[in-house]
């Protein structure tokens, strides 16, 4: 179980999220729907322990990947193969075994010998996609990007965490409705600094679209 | 207890990536990377050695001075290089943050370990580059040399565990560096002995714990040709100060640090 208790995180003088409470469960798949600045991203950055809470705190009694999005977790000026020995190391896996799975599901090929900061966006995705996913966590946070990518990688990306790993945990931020409807089981309304969470996606969709 | 254990085997396997890490961001991996980290050390104590020579004489207070020199200067690039690469050094790491493991205090311990391994290289280089040819003497008392290199780097962590928050809550401390640095030189016990400064002068510069740990590093090396003064308890008090300091300031800047 993941949970949020009393988070209130506030930017100098700015308060972003009010009295943030929830939990997630394993296997809930937990929609994040929230207009652009709502705080969507701190909310996920919070969850993943990337910054900490003004006040409240979080419980983690799962393991729960870093945040994946587009950036982040990386260094630039490594290459993809440095990046992912980084990795293999601090969470202390095989460096080979994680190795052999980011090639194969990146399909990064040769760029994998160059620095991340040459990548494009979506190839970073991409690589913290493969990570994560050879790392094996109980819950994913994921930052507005699974749809990255072409068709094939898309559909890799989606068998490998929403068939696959069926009972793990999700939280995934998105504005786009579609693809909340169609993987989440639950979802969380941000507004107004204050996370509302609704065991039925449809029900929440309704409430978001009129907000 | 076994959750202490795996925290810091866990710290120990983070600090371990992390310097690997840096040193491949730092010095590449083609060319003759660590051992540049030796050069600047070196080149400073060899050429300020040579200098003094022309100016001072071969030896002062009975002393050659090359070796003084030398074992004077080697450990001031350890402590000015170390604070200058503390400046900054969280918003250079900020996307480490993204993984949980990895804390703020371990980012600053790397790059001071990082500077303290290439310094005690360099030193143990020179040191014997020098004493082939006649110009440093074989140690009188390693351990005591050893000890008090270890109290200076203990004084040098605990510093930077300050400058580091420090430099991310305000800019002006990346301008004042330098010149602190500068200014802390003759409390730095590079240049001088205790024993050659007035009883006065003494009591004050016994403060400083590089003065302390410079009296024993010289000790160490030129044995009774030094009449040290020193004290270890001064150090690791004025140190231990410091680490409670720069603790705290650290998990403060952690709790309003703003990760991209």
């Amino acid at each position: 179980m993941i949970a949020c208790e009393h988070i209130h995180k506030a930017y100098k003088k700015k308060t972003v999220l009010h009295d943030v409470n929830f939990s997630i469960h394993p296997g809930q798949r937990v929609g994040l729907l929230g207009r652009n600045g709502a705080g969507k991203s701190t909310l996920i950055k919070l969850v993943g322990g990337v910054e900490m809470p003004t006040s409240g705190r979080v419980v983690r009694q799962m393991s729960c990947s870093w945040p994946l999005g587009f950036g982040g977790g990386f260094q630039g000026s490594l290459t993809g193969y440095d990046n992912a020995r980084f990795i293999a190391r601090i969470y202390n896996r095989d460096y080979a075994d994680l190795r052999a799975f980011v090639e194969d599901f990146s399909e990064l090929g040769q760029q994998l010998r160059m620095p991340v900061k040459t990548y494009s966006s979506g190839m970073r995705a991409r690589l913290a996609f493969a990570l994560s996913l050879a790392i094996e966590f109980d819950c994913y946070l994921i930052d507005e990007v699974i749809m990255v990518g072409d068709q094939n990688f898309q559909r890799k990306s989606q068998a490998e965490f929403f068939e696959k790993r069926k009972e793990r945990a999700l939280l995934f931020a998105s504005h786009g409705p579609e693809f909340i409807r169609q993987f989440c089981n639950r979802a969380i309304i941000l507004h107004g600094g204050v996370a509302t969470m609704y065991d039925n996606v449809d029900e929440a969709l309704a409430v978001y679209d009129v907000l | 207890m076994s959750r202490l254990r795996s925290g810091l085997e866990t710290q120990g396997k983070v600090i371990k990536a992390l310097m690997l890490r840096e040193l491949v961001t730092r010095f590449g991996r083609e060319n003759i990377g660590f051992l540049w980290m030796m050069a600047e050390p070196m080149l400073f104590a060899g050429l300020v050695g040579l200098l003094w020579t022309f100016i001072k004489g071969p030896e002062e207070h009975g002393i050659g001075i090359v070796a003084f020199v030398v074992s004077g200067y080697i450990p001031l690039t350890f402590l000015r290089n170390t604070f200058s690469r503390c400046v900054s050094v969280f918003i250079a790491n900020g996307s480490l943050m993204y993984h949980r493991q990895v804390k703020l205090i371990d980012l600053v311990f790397v790059r001071v370990l990082i500077e303290f391994i290439g310094t005690t290289m360099a030193w143990l280089f020179m040191g014997t580059l020098l004493s082939a040819v006649g110009l440093f003497p074989v140690p009188h008392d390693v351990g005591m040399a050893l000890l008090g290199w270890g109290i200076y780097f203990l004084f040098v962590v605990s510093v930077a565990f300050i400058i580091a928050p420090l430099s991310e809550m305000s800019e002006i401390i990346e301008k004042l560096l330098p010149v602190t640095v500068y200014l802390a030189i003759p409390f730095s016990g590079t240049f001088n002995l205790a024993s050659w400064l007035t009883p006065a002068a003494r009591d004050v510069a016994l403060w400083s714990p590089m003065v302390n740990a410079m009296e024993m590093i010289r000790y160490g090396i030129f044995g009774n040709a030094v009449r040290p003064y020193y004290s270890v308890t001064v150090p690791l008090i004025i140190s231990a100060i410091c680490l409670i300091v720069g603790l705290a300031l650290c998990s403060r800047v952690r709790k309003t640090m703003v990760v991209e």
